[in-house]
């Protein structure tokens, strides 16, 4: 972690949260509804499933079970960085209902349906002192046990 | 309640401009060309049009009404709509019901489109205005190729059938945008350019412009104007847009929940009185071959989990059960956005006249289109010659 002393700034704001700690996982923002207790992201005024305006913002993640993948060879949309021409993908189903689509990190052979993930933040440019991250989901072996 | 059953409504005459690459050509050209060719095979001219429904995704405020100017100034109501790839089909959808209910006797459906243009201008900006506009279209649909794989281990090679069979089918579209010159096999399919594992490119759709064009009027109407050829009803045509059940994705909403398909169609054929098992043509939205593999089952061509089965024995290509993408599909006829629901419409329509030239099929008497719209809606509609 060289460059824990670089900001970070989220690449959209309101969807998942920068903690102070780099070792600490971030976690998505999303709904929770205070009626019918169904989790959405992202987050949602009214409730999708029983229409209920009672709804809160809820943290959700940051573990997750793939539920499927893929590996796109293109560049990652405004990423300057050279480990991004490909990236994999995945649909994560998160603990608490919701299924999300981001990055994810590492290669393809090592992604598979149902393997535990744990979301990350990753650099996709500088600006200044400061870092433009995303959030992305990787196996939670390459985590080093976290979570 | 809503309706998806249509009375005496009638395809009454297509045209179209050929889809591809036309960097010369403006959305007002590709257009004209279109509705000119359109109302001419309809037999009328553009003084007994009541309303237009245009159908156009990338382009400024009041290009409909401005493109519409190419046909004259006559007073009528124009609309424009946008409903992602399913543009076209969605302005089809309330062109036929407000014939259906009355309110006109002669529509016309414009759509046009110049995708190569937009492709331009996004490429311009460095942040997502979406979270998840960091992933690929082709990323999305990738997902379901591979969920697919793992629970019906589905192969490369049957997508690569699906899109070779697309590919050789708009070699003998004069429209599509893709014309190889010789057979293309499954594994020149397969060794084209990886895009997003499994989909490769000549598995996805190309980018590019178009412009093509419905009448739409009262059936009786059909008979009168065109006494020399089989009237063409549109019986029944419905658009729904998602149900929320636990699982669905709010963002990426590219691919959409599979049983919008499912629910759409039904509606659609009890509307119509008919069922999957009538079908002898079918247009899918195939942006990426996987999803013509799930259609052939969400519209009930073949029961679940027996695609794979079905594209080995070569069902779905031509002089096959059930021939489907029969003018190339998305994937070699083309996609430039808001035309491209109604180029499944002038397939359908010259297909059940008996029209279509060396792409006609021995048997076309009742056919299906659907559309999907940035993966929140689905639009379909059932079209039948007297």
């Amino acid at each position: 972690m060289a460059e824990q002393t670089k900001k970070r700034r989220p690449v959209k704001a309101g969807y998942f949260t920068v903690p102070e700690n780099p070792a600490e996982p971030p976690r998505l923002l999303g709904t929770r509804c205070e009626d019918c207790g169904e989790h959405f992201f992202p987050k949602r005024a009214v409730c999708a499933k029983c229409l209920s305006e009672r709804t809160t913002e809820a943290p959700l993640g940051p573990g997750g079970t793939l539920y499927s993948y893929t590996f796109v060879h293109f560049p990652l949309f405004g990423s300057m960085k050279m480990e991004h021409v490909g990236y994999g993908v995945g649909q994560i189903d998160l603990p608490e209902g919701p299924r999300v689509q981001v990055p994810l990190a590492g290669k393809q052979e090592e992604f598979s349906v149902g393997m535990p993930l744990v979301a990350e933040l990753e650099a996709i440019r500088e600006e200044g002192d400061t870092e433009v991250v995303i959030l992305r989901f990787k196996p939670t072996a390459a985590a080093g046990g976290a979570r | 309640m809503r309706k998806t059953k249509l009375h005496d409504v009638a395809v009454l005459g297509v045209g179209m401009h050929p889809f591809g690459m036309f960097p010369d050509s403006s959305n007002a050209d590709m257009g004209r060309i279109a509705g000119l060719a359109a109302m001419k095979d309809a037999g009328v001219s553009f003084r007994d049009v009541d309303a237009a429904y245009v159908a156009q995704i990338f382009a400024p405020v009041m290009t409909g009404v401005r493109v519409m100017k190419e046909f004259g100034l006559t007073g009528l109501p124009v609309q424009r709509l946008d409903n992602a790839s399913a543009t076209g089909s969605a302005a089809f959808f309330e062109a036929c019901h407000a014939v259906s209910s009355g309110r006109y006797d002669l529509v016309m459906v414009l759509g046009f489109d110049k995708m190569t243009s937009m492709i331009q201008e996004t490429s311009m900006n460095t942040d997502p205005a979406y979270l998840e506009d960091s992933i690929l279209p082709a990323g999305f649909f990738a997902m379901w190729a591979t969920r697919r794989m793992h629970e019906r281990g589905t192969k490369p090679e049957h997508l690569a059938k699906i899109a070779a069979k697309n590919w050789n089918n708009g070699a003998l579209n004069p429209m599509s945008q893709r014309r190889p010159d010789k057979t293309i096999s499954p594994e020149k399919i397969l060794s084209s350019k990886m895009i997003a594992w499994p989909l490769t490119a000549m598995m996805s759709c190309p980018i590019g412009d178009g412009a093509a064009c419905a009448i739409v009027g009262r059936a009786d109407m059909a008979k009168k104007l065109r006494p020399d050829r089989p009237v063409v009803r549109v019986l029944a045509s419905d658009l729904q847009s998602e149900r929320y059940e636990r699982g669905h994705l709010f963002m990426g909403p590219v691919v959409g929940p599979a049983r919008m398909t499912v629910d759409t169609s039904s509606a659609v054929y009890e509307g119509a009185g008919l069922g999957p098992k009538d079908l002898d043509l079918v247009q899918v939205h195939d942006a990426f071959v996987i999803e013509e593999l799930e259609y052939y089952e969400l519209l009930g061509l073949c029961g679940r989990g027996e695609a794979e089965a079905c594209i080995e024995r070569g069902d779905f290509e031509r002089g096959g059960r059930v021939p489907v993408s029969t003018d190339g599909g998305l994937v070699a006829r083309g996609h430039p956005g808001g035309p491209t629901g109604l180029a499944q419409i002038w397939e359908t329509t010259l297909q059940l006249r008996g029209e279509a030239g060396p792409r006609q099929l021995e048997r076309a008497r009742t056919g299906l289109c659907h559309m999907m719209g940035g993966g929140s809606v689905c639009a379909i509609s059932v079209l039948q010659r007297d």
